[in-house]
């Protein structure tokens, strides 16, 4: 046994790599350069799309309110219902009534589903109910829906409406049916002012819209990147 | 109180998953330390390692009337299990683990504790053996079971805190308050409560209980009181809902019934207790009735007070 050490210790080393040798590239050269590649690869996948999702909004539509225009009439709230086949009464579209003191009157705040890039609702949902459709739309599968009512609790616009005869946790869906068909939102259409300017963010007048950053997302802060509704908030 | 979309359905079964986890936690205690083979007949192993399954599968089903398709499509809870990513989803994950185990418990324990039982029904069922490795087995399951239980009791807060849409729950302070809460309730039920009824003189048996129980309700307290004081300098809707519940319409339910009842006065008589190495029969059962009562009432108080941020 001891014997057949030494003679281990003969047999010639293999090649180190023959693929390498062959094109000319030594092993090292080509650790280097694939070093060099990742790191690279590494430095711009992680800064240069960061920089950039920070801007880019990832849907296909926006929604864009013009406060100075909204005179709260409730026209929205009221189709809405009426699409949605909802109680009497009931919205997916609630307006908080906003006074400022040194003024003296009174605005209006429509505030619905943001179909956030990042939403609580879809984070929190125990069922995996509530997802992204491609468009950036948030949905909700009502087949799926338990009714635990998580994401009504998580969501900071209180955008979430339950619904005590489906036992579903309903909200904005964007009249998706409609506006996959190139149509327009149940609330766009009903506004009478015009303070609902609804279109695809490639549409040169939205898109127009959107760079000059009148419309801005209602609450930034809450960090969770409204992605289709955006408001132009009053004297802007 | 105004309920915003979770009120007393959901508050109860925090508070029965929390004292359910604890009661689970004292039996575990008993049997893991040897105490509860230091007397003839233990109560506190015996209710705690009883009631903890029951409790839990109590809780779990009033939750089921809460959701919208509990009655209609049952089935789709079984959905439930599916997104990782939310802390209900953990929850229901750790109660699936937990309450087969406690309820495994449960049936050993009694079975330990009177082996008629078993006699009973071997009986029918001759295959059953004569007698069962009953301290191994509980062993290993208090072990497994008090990991989870922690677990249960720790979730129930996780639930609430990462919630950042309601200012009062989104602190980490809320889940360590509920795991004090749980194993606090669970001694009140199984020490406080069970042991004095059924042995008068329980505290002879656990001399260190006491200072244990004093610790607990006094970090109880403290945490209690970070939650709230915290969320008045805050201020915002945080201040708000802590006003809510400490001047609001049912903070006479906090001052009387959860800071008096519930938590000053057994402090007081575990502190009495420490003292002299006793306490009375009806002080015992009163202040156990005091702890649960308060961990009931704390827990609704802080669901109901949830205020979401303004917009």
């Amino acid at each position: 046994m001891k014997l057949a050490r030494p003679e281990r210790e003969l047999e010639p080393s293999p090649p180190a790599s023959l693929d390498a040798q062959a094109n000319g590239i030594s092993r090292r050269a080509l650790l280097k350069i694939g070093a060099g590649g990742i790191l690279l690869v590494g430095v711009a996948g992680k800064w240069l799309p960061f920089a950039q999702a920070l801007e880019e909004v990832k849907a296909d539509y926006a929604m864009i309110i013009d406060l100075n225009k909204c005179t709260g009439c409730g026209a929205c709230e009221q189709a809405c219902g009426r699409r949605n086949n909802l109680a009497e009464g009931k919205s997916f579209i609630r307006r908080l009534r906003k006074e400022e003191q040194e003024q003296e009157d009174c605005w209006c705040l429509p505030v619905q589903c943001q179909h956030c890039q990042d939403a609580p609702c879809a984070r929190v949902c125990p069922a995996s109910a509530t997802y992204r459709h491609p468009s950036g739309v948030v949905l909700v599968n009502e087949k799926a829906c338990v009714g635990c009512k998580y994401c009504a609790v998580a969501c900071p616009y209180d955008a979430r409406t339950y619904d005590e005869h489906t036992g579903v946790v309903n909200k904005c869906w964007l009249c998706l049916d409609w506006v996959l068909g190139g149509g327009q939102p149940a609330c766009a259409q009903a506004c009478v002012t015009g303070a609902r300017i609804f279109g695809r963010r490639d549409d040169p007048e939205i898109a127009e819209l959107l760079s000059s950053g009148r419309a801005q997302a209602l609450h930034p802060e809450f960090g969770t990147r409204p992605a289709v509704v955006s408001y132009i908030f009053r004297g802007t | 109180m105004a309920e915003h979309h979770w009120g007393w359905l959901v508050a109860i079964y925090l508070f029965l998953g929390g004292m359910g986890a604890g009661s689970f936690l004292m039996a575990a205690a008993v049997e893991l330390t040897g105490m509860r083979y230091r007397q003839k007949y233990c109560p506190t192993a015996l209710v705690g390692a009883g009631v903890s399954g029951p409790l839990i599968l109590i809780g779990t089903v009033l939750l089921i009337f809460d959701l919208g398709a509990g009655l209609r499509e049952p089935w789709r809870i079984l959905l439930m299990f599916t997104n990782l990513q939310s802390v209900m989803t953990w929850g229901i994950w750790i109660l699936s683990l937990f309450l087969p185990i406690a309820f495994i418990y449960g049936i050993l324990e009694v079975m330990h504790v009177y082996p008629q039982i078993l006699a009973w029904a071997r009986k029918r069922l001759a295959f059953l053996p004569e007698t069962l490795p009953y301290r191994r087995i509980k062993r290993v399951l208090a072990i497994v079971g008090g990991v989870l239980a922690i677990g249960t009791a720790i979730y129930t807060g996780v639930l609430l805190s990462v919630i950042q849409a309601v200012p009062l729950w989104n602190t980490p302070v809320l889940p360590a308050l509920f795991l004090v809460s749980a194993v606090s309730t669970g001694m009140g039920l199984t020490f406080d409560l069970a042991a004095t009824l059924a042995v008068p003189e329980v505290h002879r048996h656990y001399r260190h209980m006491p200072l244990i129980h004093m610790l607990f309700i006094g970090l109880e307290i403290g945490l209690l009181a970070l939650l709230l004081i915290s969320a008045l300098m805050q201020g915002g809707v945080a201040a708000e809902s802590a006003k809510l519940i400490l001047l609001g319409k049912s903070s006479v339910v906090f001052w009387v019934l959860v800071m008096g009842f519930g938590m000053f006065y057994p402090l007081m008589v575990h502190v009495y207790a420490f003292a002299r190495k006793s306490h009375g029969y009806l002080s015992g059962v009163l202040s156990g009735a005091g702890i649960v009562i308060a961990g009931l009432f704390v827990r609704y108080l802080i669901v109901a007070a949830a205020i979401p941020v303004a917009l």
